[in-house]
Formats: structure tokens, sequence, C-alpha cells
């Protein structure tokens, strides 16, 4: 029995191919199997072409790459636009529709010849027996639950439920192109080694969902009752979500007129006193830097999302890179610091954002949250999360003696002052973006400027501190340590897991917290290290050069990069980590390969 | 999860001075600039109004006329440049208690804020907007501004500008403005009226206040001029529910001083805030405790 199977399927806008894969992930997730599944479009807004990944295992899955092991084309040119997003090798199982006219041993694969080939009929099966061809995704569903073992009867049941109000005709007849794709494969079984084994966790359903989804609804949990942002890809379900749900805690979605106006109603909401919350992409970003800046001089809470696409300018809209570290560090005029953090998959998301809400009220902050593509439109099943266990941290109001002489911005020994709003009284100050004294009053004090800095750096000190914002995993002492961070801090747990079945000494530090550098944090990680590597999806290495800023790591640590949109595997690391092996063993000067220095 | 209420108080009843509302912060202002005039105006409306300052939100932009709110006792802030409205819109969703109030000048209320300008008006958000328009940057001592006459030489038009101005009041009264007025702080009296009739107008509420910069503006643009060259809508006996001469009026900004009411919608339109309230009202009943809220994530073929 197989223990973790990817399957991939493409075709054109229409066929069904996203549609096919939703339900067989919905399948897993309720019979309890782990998965995560992304769609892949062509750059038409309708129609083009479509294709889905899944990657469903017993065990959790830590990103979605790697070679498909089964490959379904609803015709070759499509399957073929997507190349190494779908690729296939001789051990892929190919499932291709007979209409192409292709033969099943002259695939259009360029110097591949899989072992496994399916010419299906599948048009004609859903014509035939749902009486339409828009029933191929319940063919494919069909064949793929037969060949693979999963998801018979939810499957069942949802088409049952979906085409309900279409009446028992559309109903039965799309049950029987769903037994007719199962019949296909009871006439032309596969091994039952090619199965995918029992869900380990004993058929406990889990949640389903995406990171943009998720991070909407931590904020609503967090407490969130302000959105204010503009729609730009890949950030906006984040804004459809709050839309649907926020109005129903007494709170307000606001969609602005630019991204300027989103993130200043944002402000202005923190100001009058509510958690509020922006979210964008790129562009987006580089349009909101000045209101952050506001922000952080005038000390108002706020999260900011930014769902990273390539860059720079347009760049690549829906594709995922890890490219836009340095901006949400660095990109304010003036000494500036606020919170940076990255969530590392779709379940993450929703601890990141309710400790961005925490971070941003505690410290009176704009903080930042830096999903990705891949996360924010991944479907991943997500174990149940036990909410109870998050901590709600509110802003420090002022009491009622500290309203008496209200100071805002009073120099206190931890650099957070009480912040009032407006409605309460004793509370009036002038909030401003103009540096001023502990009243808030306008400033060009030189002394009071550098205090001022003083204290809104000061108070982030507690937060390098916390270690449970950085995950440790692997061998204590081992050698070798690789840092990763965002989505493709699953591709790095994976190469630990590679590497650990292989016996080798290796271990991981996955950082929620990208900024501040918790220098200690580093420092201990790589005291006990001869060879690091620091696995991220951007040309120049991010975090790798401003971890290096704040902290002397050994000559021997590397980045290992990649611009956006071409996946790092698993494999690929794995490699690397041999070769640091190898390289310490022999104790050789030489480096490991690392695409960027 | 707690949410910390605020220990408001209600409407209060007290009697309110002008000097209530005035803070101790002196002005950076010249001698004689116009917007001294502007303020002691607003803190009068204010005062009549009977708001506590606790309850009102004073927000601005950048630039001379933007330092107001902090010579208010009010909630003030006085944030980036050409953005006073977008966060004056945030503060009264958030809360729309508050009594909202934006000081902008000619620059940073139509230049580089003006594009916020039509959208604040087609939202019909309860704020009210006072642009102080003096045709000239000041702040940064005299280059021209959206409001600037063609021809006029600054330091940034040495050879006079090649540009139309802006015209604020046909701008707005083109994006749908129910409440349009313009006042000069040569009628202090007026001007008063006109802030506090724009505050207590239901909906979005355009006050452009002719306020005169006595070290760049021009001498037929000081008060002294204003005396002379204002004509009282009222006087004149204009028809403030009348959109269309209101429009025609507005086209003769640049050439006539008009002050009072230009336009006020007899019929105050629902305001955003009001659909907002009442959609919160409406939902609320469906709202699951927000831990259960990953309980939309439960799959279901």
């Amino acid at each position: 029995m197989s223990e973790d199977l990817i399957i991939g399927i493409a075709g054109s806008g229409g066929d069904g191919v996203i549609s096919a894969g939703e339900s067989l992930i919905t399948a897993a997730a309720l019979e309890g199997y782990h998965g995560v599944m992304t769609k892949s479009f062509g750059s038409q807004i309708r129609g083009g072409e479509a294709s889905c990944r899944l990657r469903l295992a017993t065990q959790p899955v830590l990103n979605p790459n790697g070679p498909l092991d089964v490959a379904v084309a609803l015709n070759w040119d499509d399957f073929r636009r997507f190349g190494a997003e779908l690729p296939v090798e001789a051990a892929t199982i190919v499932i291709y529709e007979s209409n192409t006219g292709v033969a099943p041993d002259k695939l259009p694969l360029q110097g591949v010849k899989p072992a496994v080939v399916f010419s299906v009929p599948i048009t004609a099966m859903a014509a035939e027996h749902a009486g339409t061809d828009k029933a191929k995704n319940i063919v494919i569903a069909g064949l793929l639950a037969g060949w693979f073992g999963i998801g018979r009867e939810s499957m069942l049941a949802g088409i049952r439920k979906k085409f309900a109000k279409k009446g028992a005709t559309v109903v039965e007849g799309n049950v029987r192109a769903f037994q007719a794709g199962l019949d296909f494969t009871t006439a032309n079984p596969l091994p039952e080694d090619r199965k995918l084994s029992a869900a380990h966790t004993g058929g406990t359903a889990k949640l389903l969902t995406d990171g943009n989804d998720m991070c909407a609804a931590a904020a609503i949990f967090a407490g969130c009752t302000f959105f204010g942002g503009y729609p730009i890809t890949p950030s906006t379900e984040i804004m459809q979500f709050l839309d649907r749900e926020i109005w129903k805690y007494g709170g307000t979605v606001l969609q602005a007129e630019d991204e300027i106006a989103g993130v200043g109603a944002v402000v202005g909401a923190s100001f009058a006193g509510k958690k509020a919350m922006t979210a964008t992409s790129g562009p987006g970003m580089s349009l909101k830097t000045e209101i952050l800046g506001l922000a952080s001089l005038a000390e108002l809470p706020l999260v900011c999302v930014n769902v990273q696409r390539g860059g720079p300018s347009t760049g690549m809209p829906t594709k995922a890179e890890q490219s836009d570290l340095f901006q949400a560090a660095f990109s304010a005029h003036g000494d500036c610091l606020r919170p940076v953090l990255a969530p590392t998959s779709v379940a993450d998301i929703f601890g990141v954002t309710v400790e961005a809400f925490n971070l941003a009220e505690y410290y009176q902050t704009p903080v930042i949250v830096l999903s990705d593509q891949e996360i924010a439109q991944r479907k991943e099943t997500v174990d149940p999360i036990d909410t109870t266990k998050f901590q709600i941290i509110e802003r420090r109001r002022p009491s009622g003696p500290e309203l008496v002489n209200y100071a805002r911005f009073k120099f206190t020994e931890s650099g957070i002052s009480p912040i009032s709003h407006p409605g309460m009284v004793g509370g009036n100050y002038l909030a401003a973006g103009i540096e001023h004294n502990e009243q808030g009053r306008p400033t060009a004090s030189g002394e009071l400027h550098a205090r001022m800095n003083e204290k809104r750096f000061n108070k982030f000190n507690p937060l390098k501190n916390r270690r449970d914002l950085f995950t440790i995993e692997g061998d204590p002492d081992a050698p070798i340590g690789m840092v990763s961070w965002g989505s493709v801090a699953g591709v790095a747990r994976e190469a630990l897991r590679l590497a650990q079945a292989e016996g080798l000494q290796v271990k991981l530090l996955v950082p929620q917290l990208l900024y501040p550098v918790a220098e200690q944090v580093y420092q201990d990680f790589f005291a006990s290290v001869q060879r690091g590597l620091f696995v991220e999806q951007s040309y120049q290495a991010q975090l790798y050069r401003i971890v290096r800023m704040n902290v002397d790591l050994p000559a021997a640590v590397k980045p290992f990069a990649k611009s956006g949109s071409n996946p790092i595997l698993a494999t690929e690391v794995l490699k690397l980590l041999r070769e640091m092996v190898v390289a310490i063993q022999s104790n050789s000067q030489s480096q490991p390969e690392a695409v960027q220095d | 999860m707690t949410t910390l209420e605020a220990p408001t108080k209600p409407l209060s009843l007290t009697k309110f001075q002008a000097g209530d509302f005035k803070s101790d912060l002196k002005p950076i202002w010249c001698p004689g600039c116009g917007d001294f005039g502007v303020v002691t105006a607003i803190t009068r409306a204010l005062a009549n109004l009977g708001r506590p300052p606790h309850e009102i939100a004073f927000v601005s932009g950048i630039g001379c006329s933007s330092r107001i709110p902090g010579y208010t006792t009010a909630y003030g802030f006085n944030t980036v440049h050409g953005r006073s409205l977008p966060i004056a819109q945030g503060i009264k969703l958030a809360n729309p208690e508050l009594l909202v109030l934006v000081a902008s000048g000619d620059g940073d209320g139509f230049s580089i804020g003006g594009g916020h300008v039509a959208h604040v008006i087609r939202r019909n958000i309860d704020i009210t907007y006072i642009v102080m328009d003096n045709q000239i940057y000041g702040l940064t001592k005299g280059q021209l501004s959206p409001t600037s006459s063609r021809g006029r030489k600054t330091v940034t038009s040495s050879f006079g500008s090649l540009e139309e101005p802006v015209n604020p009041l046909l701008y707005v009264m083109g994006y749908g403005a129910n409440y349009v007025a313009q006042g000069t702080p040569a009628d202090m009296v007026g001007l008063g009226k006109i802030i506090e009739e724009g505050i207590r107008y239901p909906g979005f509420a355009f006050i452009n206040v002719q306020s005169p910069c006595v070290t760049y503006g021009m001498e037929d643009q000081q008060l002294k001029a204003h005396k002379t060259n204002m004509q009282s809508l009222e006087a004149l006996g204009h028809d403030t529910s009348d959109r269309a001469k209101a429009t025609e009026l507005a086209r003769e900004y640049g050439t006539k001083l008009y002050t009072g009411v230009l336009y006020r919608n007899p019929n105050p339109p629902a305001t955003y805030g009001q659909g907002v309230t009442e959609r919160q009202e409406a939902l609320k009943k469906t709202a699951v405790p927000r831990h259960e809220i990953l309980n939309r994530f439960k799959p279901s073929n």
C-alpha cells in the first residue's frame, strides 16, 4: 500500500478539473487523510488551461511538491502547458482522455515513457451515463476513487447532495457516471500496492480550507472588527471571507478606493479603539508603506497581511515567492521597527494571525504577516484546532488615575504607554505623524526625538526572547542546521524527514518571527553547527541576509534560494544535506552548492 | 475574551464655551493667517453643538491648515499628506457615535488627496470636511497649488502656471455632495454658521473656506479684499435646495466669492453608517461564537 500519493489533473477550463480535485480532497479530509491541493491556471480570466495537484497521505503533508504518482490529462496541450508544475516520471500512472487520439505508447511527453498508461473515454462515459459531458469530473472522481481506494462513499453522498436540487434524474445520472468510473477500474485493475493505505487517524475528519480563509477566520477569532482593503491577487479572499462574516460581530469591511485608503481607514479604526486589519500583496504593500510608518510613530495597533507573490512590480501575481521580507522589515523612512511574522502552512496561519493581533495590541504597533500565494490559495486538511489554547490580548488602556493629566506617550519602563481612544473622558490627545512629547504635542527637539525612538525600539526587546515563536526540529546537537520559513519550511521539513530516515544528523529551525531578528535564538542554534543552509524561495535569500546583518553566522552557512514559481523539492535539499555530511566527514573545505551567495 | 469599554458619559448637556475647545498649544501660523479665524469659527460651532471634546475626533493631513486639530481639545489625529479622509472614514465607521471633523487645505485636499474626495461623497459618510483654500502651498513656502489661477507666478511656476485650477465647489457638486458651503474668516458669523450647520447635516458635508495666506497669498485674496468682494448667497436670495442653480454658482469659483450654503439637499439620503448599522443588526443573530468560527471549515462533500 502507498502512504503518500501525488495526483495531477489538467484540462481546459470547464473540464471540471478543479471540482474533481475538490471532491477528492474533501473525501480524503472526511476520511481522516492528510492532504494538500494546489491549483494553477493560465492567465485567462475564464477558460484557458486549468490544473490541480493533490497530495494525499497517511501522515502530515508538509508540502505539495514532488513528481506525480498519477497524472490525469483531459487534453495534452493543456497538460503540457503546466510543465514543471506537473512532472511526469517513468513510475507515474498516466490516465488520459481517449478522444485525444493519442496512442498509449506515444504520449506527447518528452524523454519519459510511463510504464502504466490508461486511455479512458472520459467524455463518452460522462455523456453515456449522465447524459452530459459536464459530468467528466464525476467520471474522473470515480476513476481515482476506484484505483486508489479513496472516498467512494463520501463522494457518492456528495454527488447526491450536490445535485439534489436538480432532481432525481440528474442525481442518478451522476451516480451512474461515478459508478462507470469505478467499474472501469475494476475492469482495468492496478496492483494493490498502488492504493493509498487507510488513514492512521482512524478516520477522524479534519478541517479543510485555504490560507486566506484561515487567516480571515483567525482575525474574527482574535476580535478584529474592522477591515479596510483593496482587491489584489492573491490576497483578496481574505476580504471576501470577512465581508461574509465580520458584520455579524458588529464589524465592518470597507472596500476602499485604493490601497492607501484601505490601510488609512484601518489606522483610523485603530485610533478609534478597534482591532483592525488590512490585507494585500506586493504592489499594494508598496503603496501602504507611508501609512504603516504613521502607525509606527503614532503607536497604533494594526495587522497588515501581505500575501507574497513574485515581484517586483506586477511580477508574478499568481505564483508564490518569499521576496517581500526586506520590504516588510525595512520599507519605512526614518528609524522604524515593526514585527514581521510568517506562517508555514494553512494550519499555522491561524496561530500566526492571532499572534499578530496580540503583538499589535500589546506593543501598539503595526504587525506584518508574510503569507504567500501557496499558503493563501492551497486547500489543506487541518487537524481540529483547540481555540481555547489561544490567549487574546487587548491593548493596555489607561486606568482612571492615568487619565488625570493623561500622557498618551508616557515614558514607561516597558516603553508601552496606556492608550486611550475617542469617547474616553480625559483621554483626549493629539495623535500625529509628527514627532511628539509624552503628551502628544508636536516637537522639534532632538533630545525628545532620540528618547521617543529609544522608547519605540526598546518596547520590542522582550519580543526577541519569544522562543515559542520558533520551532527546532531534528537532532539538537546535529552538525548540520537548516533554516527555512513560510511555505518553503514545509519542503525543509520533508527534507529533514528524509535525511533522518537515512540516518543523517540534521536539525531545522523554523521561525514564525522573522523580524526583529532574535539574535540569541540563531546564535544558540548555530553554536553546534559546522554547516548550515537557509532554504528560501527568493533570488536574494532575504532571511539569510537579514539574519547575517544581525548575527555572526559560521562561514559554512549558505543559502539555497530560488526565484518564485520554481518549486524547491525536498529531494534537492536532501541532496545538499548529503553533500554537507560528506564535506564534514572528509573535513574538506568544499562548500555546499548554493544557487546564490 | 474581554473588550474593555471606554468610560464614556452620555451626551453632555453642559453648556460649552468656544474656549472649552481651544487647546493651549500656540499655533505656528503667521500673524494674520486666515486659519486663526477658522479655528475660532470651528470652536464656536462646537460650543453651540454641545458635544463634549472627548466625543469629537478631529482629523487632518499635512499643511498649515492641518495643524488645526492640535489647537483644539478634541481627540486629534494629524495624519499624513492627503490621507485625512480615509482615516476619518475609518474612525467614523469604527465608532459611529463620534463627531468626526476633517481639516484640510487646497493642496492636501485637492491635489495629493484629491482622489479620496469622490469616494467619501459617493459613500455619504457622515463627516464634515473643512478645506482651507488659500490657492498656495504655504507650509513649504509658496509653491503652486491646485487652486492657483492659470498664469500665476510662484517659485515653482517662475514663468506662470500653465494649468487650469481645480474648482473645489464644482468638484464636490459633480460627485453629488449633499451639503456644500463656502465661507471666509472675513465673515466670522457666517463661517461659524455654515460649519455648525455642516456638522449638523446628516451625511457628508463640504465647506470650502477662503482662508488667505498672508505671506504668499495674492493681495486680492486677502481678508480685506474678501470684505469688499464677498456676496452672501442668502442676501442674494439663493435657494439652497436648487442643485442646478448651485452648480451654476459653483462655476463662478475663482471669479466670484459667494459665501453661505450653496447646496443643501433638503431630503438627506441614508448615510453609509446607517447601512452598516442595519446590516450589523440584521446579521448579528447569525453569528457563531468567535471561538467556533473554524467550524466553517468542516468538510462536506
